[in-house]
């Protein structure tokens, strides 16, 4: 029986690909949005402007205080109640830049808070204007604070895409789902499915943990 | 008391102790300089086998530290030893630090071993310092309590490692004047340090180390006025104008 | 649109509501105390030097950090009666999270052994005291400083966690805001009034964690 199942998966592995295929486009456009808004807010909220520093801390405090399948739902169900059409794709990329914006956000503020108050001051004296600072002075150095928890968020965020298959989205989750249904081996099914998500985040771990090291020093 | 045979250790490839063929009496104190990484810290780590070597064999009153049947608990509980950088528990109070090793090594009753832990307080002069943290004592406190640890195990022999390098200058002073009175007691110790003064009133013998070889020995007088090798002379001229 | 919001549709939930953030709770407690232990277990094998030992524990620690907690609920969930085991779902779920969280417990506890400064077991070592008593007066209450604030941050990732069991019908807070949904159609209602409950959960651990953060860190001073 073993071996008749494991043939039928062979069979349809093709299937999984695609699911894999999904899970990366998935990864690779939330991490793309994720990293650019991410340093966006992290700067807002390091920033002087105590209005946009507080909401900014509100949004953070929302996601970080409530689970993310909750967070898919809302935007989900909740967006259409109020006249937002949004298919199950587009949901599940708006769910997840939220989300993962908020903890890059928290990374970055803290690199930045990292850098000490004198680096700016030296900035202001040689005449640099505020955005010149951050992005000549600041940021480079707040670099090697930010970079290592910065790619550990990566490997969450490829593993936070596997939620967005409750909204039907067939990325590699849902395709586990689908085909343990129609083949009952669980162990199976979704061992491969493990594999498949333990090739793409795994060299990311590698490189998180290489990163954590050399920083270090 | 402790006996070197040969020794040699090796980091790698680089090679820290060339044939060391050593001998420290009984009540003797031997000051160990040399530049740094000539392997004078190394040489008094292996003496309690915080390092191992790798050929050769080291005495310590009669037990060989480096055999595998040694009883190394007791072997260390009869050493004390001093780091440059102190070491201290930050999480206990200087009374628990000295205490902890009296109680749980030496299986003493925690009155015993308070009394020989205020005892050694007194010692180094900081006997109102008992229930401070370490963090709340200047770095000559903090060496001082140090000492007094190593103290409470009734040691027979004191190891320091560069007692005196992590501390501030005005501090120096109040480390050294601990040590002199222990060389006082009859304590057999050996003591890595650049410290001219203090190996000139107390030692009995001064040992120079370079790249892991024993380069010259002799009285302190002798070796600091006329050392016979030309790399002795060079390092004593080098912490003279230092 | 938040100007219909319906508070009375709420109320008439609450019950059910409390039902599931007391399910939500008992979980993550139970949850959060198994995993520490079998974090410690898989920590003490993790630093240990015998193979045997040691690989397991890192094939388990990497193998759970590399693959997302809703394919190991799934895995067991429809894993399990595979092998011929049935359990009810709600312990399916609380073992899924407890090997979850326990490899990253595992990974705290570690940080926090390895920060205690070399120093400070050449000391100990130097005064006689054996692996077990270095262990227990000397590493541990120093790394159980810098361990209690990730630690306390696990707990929040682990309640939040918890919402994933909705997924396999556990009665826990997000499956009461999927139930009312199907019920009466009030996905916002619903949902806003289950992210309020978690958000409560947050900021009380949160509070926690910031206040240990500042009482416990114990540091060497020279």
């Amino acid at each position: 029986m073993m071996a008749f199942y494991f043939s039928r998966i062979v069979e349809i592995f093709p299937f999984f690909l695609k699911g894999l295929w999904m899970t990366t486009q998935i990864a690779f456009i939330s991490l793309f949005t994720c990293t650019i808004l991410g340093f966006i807010f992290g700067i807002l909220r390091s920033g002087k402007n105590i209005i946009l520093k507080r909401l900014v801390g509100v949004y953070v405090a929302f996601v970080r205080g409530t689970p993310f399948v909750v967070q898919v739902f809302i935007v989900f169900f909740i967006l259409p109640e109020w006249g937002i059409q949004l298919k199950a794709f587009q949901a599940a990329l708006l769910a997840m830049a939220i989300m993962g914006s908020a903890f890059i956000c928290e990374i970055v503020a803290g690199g930045i808070s990292a850098i000490s108050k004198g680096q700016w001051e030296a900035g202001t004296a040689s005449g640099l204007t505020l955005i010149q600072q951050l992005r000549l002075v600041v940021i480079p150095q707040a670099m090697k604070v930010i970079l290592p928890p910065l790619v550990g968020q990566y490997v969450l965020l490829i593993k936070d895409t596997s939620v967005v298959s409750v909204i039907g989205v067939m990325e590699l989750t849902r395709v586990g789902w689908v085909t343990v249904m129609r083949i009952p081996e669980g162990l199976m099914v979704f061992s491969l499915v493990g594999a498949l998500y333990f090739v793409i985040s795994y060299p990311l771990i590698l490189l998180s943990n290489y990163l954590e090291r050399r920083m270090a020093v | 008391m402790i006996e070197f045979k040969n020794v040699n250790k090796w980091f790698g490839k680089l090679h820290v102790l060339n044939d060391i063929n050593l001998d420290i009496d009984a009540g003797e104190v031997l000051v160990i300089c040399g530049p740094s990484g000539s392997g004078k810290s190394t040489l008094i780590r292996c003496i309690n086998r915080l390092e191992t070597i790798q050929e050769g064999e080291i005495v310590v009153d009669g037990v060989p530290v480096h055999d595998k049947k040694t009883n190394l608990t007791k072997l260390r509980a009869d050493i004390g030893f001093v780091f440059q950088q102190f070491h201290l528990y930050p999480h206990m109070t200087v009374l628990q630090n000295v205490m902890l090793a009296p109680v749980n090594v030496k299986k003493m009753s925690t009155a015993a071993a308070e009394k020989i832990s205020r005892e050694k307080l007194t010692q180094v002069g900081l006997t109102d310092k008992a229930g401070a943290h370490p963090a709340q004592l200047s770095g000559g406190q903090q060496q001082r309590v140090a000492i007094a640890r190593g103290l409470a195990m009734s040691p027979k022999i004191m190891l320091f490692d560069e007692p005196t390098s992590a501390l501030d200058p005005e501090m120096i002073g109040e480390v050294l004047d601990v040590m002199v009175n222990l060389v006082s007691e009859g304590m057999t110790m050996c003591v890595v340090t650049h410290e001219m003064g203090f190996a000139r009133k107390v030692a009995d013998r001064v040992l120079f180390m370079d790249f892991g070889k024993i380069i010259e020995t002799g009285k302190p007088t002798d070796f600091f006025d006329n050392p016979r090798t030309d790399r002795a002379a060079d390092f004593i001229s080098k912490i003279l104008t230092h | 649109m938040l100007a219909d919001f319906n508070f009375r549709i709420i109320f008439e939930y609450l019950p059910l509501f409390l039902t599931g953030l007391r399910s939500t709770f008992l979980i993550s407690i139970v949850s959060i105390i198994l995993a520490l232990v079998t974090g410690t277990i898989a920590c003490a094998g993790r630093i240990s030097s015998i193979k045997l030992l040691k690989y397991p524990a890192i094939a388990y620690i990497e193998i759970i950090r590399s693959t997302p907690l809703l394919v190991q609920i799934y895995f067991l969930y429809f894993g399990l009666p595979t092998l011929g085991i049935r359990v009810p779902e709600i312990q399916t779920g609380i073992i899924a999270l407890m090997l979850n969280s326990g490899a990253y417990i595992a990974e705290i506890i570690r940080a926090g052994i390895t920060s205690v400064d070399d120093g400070q077991i050449e000391a100990g070592v130097s005064s006689g005291l054996n692996y077990f008593q270095r262990m227990r007066f000397i590493i541990l209450p120093q790394a159980l400083g810098v361990t209690v604030p990730p630690l306390l941050g696990q707990s929040i990732v682990l309640v939040k966690d918890s919402a994933l069991l909705s997924l396999i019908s556990v009665m826990e807070l997000t499956r009461c805001g999927q139930t009312m949904t199907s019920e009466r159609f009030m996905p916002t209602e619903a949902f806003l009034t289950v992210a309020f409950f978690y958000m409560c959960i947050y900021f009380c651990l949160k509070s926690l964690a910031d206040w240990s953060q500042k009482k416990l860190i114990f540091r060497e001073a020279y």
